[in-house]
């Protein structure tokens, strides 16, 4: 309610969204010492074995680290299209 | 029984030496004996802020050098019963102290006083392990930013590494005016991001300069907001349960169309 108004009269967020949603990426970073291009090849690597047993929408899959209860989390969203008949 | 508190925070200027001092002022206005510790060897500024610079003889290397004794080195705070600084060396380096020698520093420091408070340097490095080595809990100081919360989220990592129980956490130089235009973080934003117990928040205020100025900290003065709130740290500190207030303004957007609308202000919860 309160933000809705806010959005309403003030005509745009805060900046402290902003600001949350850059440390949350910063800190998992901080964490998980890993560089942009070893995510990739993780992702990529993933993506193969998984495709090795379903057939996969390769524009949807979303691979991302959050932030969850106990750390760090890895998670991954495959969009399966459909499943190989072999892996029945 | 004694506890030595380290207040750190990571990142500098955030406020651990002022923290560091209103909360030995605050401690020993309440009847405890307290001796806080200038750590930062080389860049001492505890002694300024408790505006005791003109009184030092003797310092934290030359108590563990054994060039004096640790009473002598301690300076009795003529304001308040109870309360002693020990300063830092002014012209020496960090690696003038091991994690051993504060170790034993502590030790003895703890025999002759309910509290120790160590006000430890900015960084990671030698004088944060110096600082963290004696010490029984931490108080992590933090500011309302992304680069002071990104710092202190490595320094609980570090605390928790040090087997130190879990580090409690001091949000300073909140802008209430600000959270609820919702250009700052607020209380829930920044314990989502960092998940440890909140102990205080110390509202942003020209009293934290003014006291430094004078070399009086705000937490002498009854009527100071800021002083108010370090009391509070003190009391929880002690064990007590004490309120964390909400600081609202009743300036925000809302309350604005609250009023607007002829309706009372909501009270905002940071």
């Amino acid at each position: 309610m309160r933000a809705f108004l806010q959005r309403v009269l003030g005509g745009k967020q805060g900046s402290k969204n902003e600001a949350k949603q850059r440390l949350k990426v910063l800190l998992i970073h901080d964490q998980v010492d890993l560089t942009q291009a070893q995510m990739e090849q993780m992702r990529e690597e993933v993506v193969a074995v998984i495709r090795k047993y379903v057939e996969i929408d390769d524009s949807g899959v979303d691979f991302k680290l959050d932030r969850g209860e106990s750390g760090v989390e890895l998670a991954a969203s495959v969009p399966v299209r459909r499943v190989h008949a072999r892996a029945i | 029984m004694s506890e030595c508190i380290v207040i750190t925070s990571g990142k500098g200027g955030v406020g651990k030496t002022t923290t560091s001092a209103n909360l030995a002022v605050s401690l020993a206005l309440s009847g405890k004996t307290v001796v806080v510790v200038d750590a930062d060897i080389g860049l001492r500024n505890l002694d300024v802020i408790l505006g005791l610079e003109n009184r030092i003889v003797y310092d934290l290397v030359q108590v563990i050098e054994g060039e004096c004794k640790l009473k002598q080195a301690l300076i009795r705070d003529k304001r308040v019963p109870g309360l002693y600084m020990l300063p830092a060396a002014q012209t020496r380096d960090k690696n003038a102290v091991s994690q051993d020698d504060m170790k034993r520093l502590v030790q003895d420091l703890k025999a002759l006083h309910d509290y120790v408070i160590i006000d430890c340097p900015a960084g990671i490095e030698q004088g944060f392990k110096n600082s963290i080595a004696g010490a029984d809990r931490a108080i992590i100081v933090t500011t309302p930013e992304v680069s002071a919360i990104r710092d202190a989220d490595r320094i609980i990592g570090l605390v928790e590494a040090h087997e130190l129980p879990e580090p409690d956490l001091i949000i300073n130089r909140y802008r209430p005016g600000l959270v609820e235009r919702g250009d700052m973080m607020n209380r829930e934003d920044i314990l989502e991001i960092l998940a440890i117990p909140l102990i205080g928040i110390i509202p942003d205020h020209q009293d934290v300069i003014i006291s430094s100025n004078r070399g009086c900290p705000a937490a002498f003065d009854e009527n100071s907001v800021v002083g108010q709130a370090y009391r509070r740290v003190a009391a929880r500190v002690q064990g007590h349960e004490v309120e964390i207030p909400s600081f609202e303004t009743g300036n925000g957007l809302f309350n604005s169309f609250m009023k607007w609308m002829g309706l009372a202000p909501v009270r905002e919860v940071v």
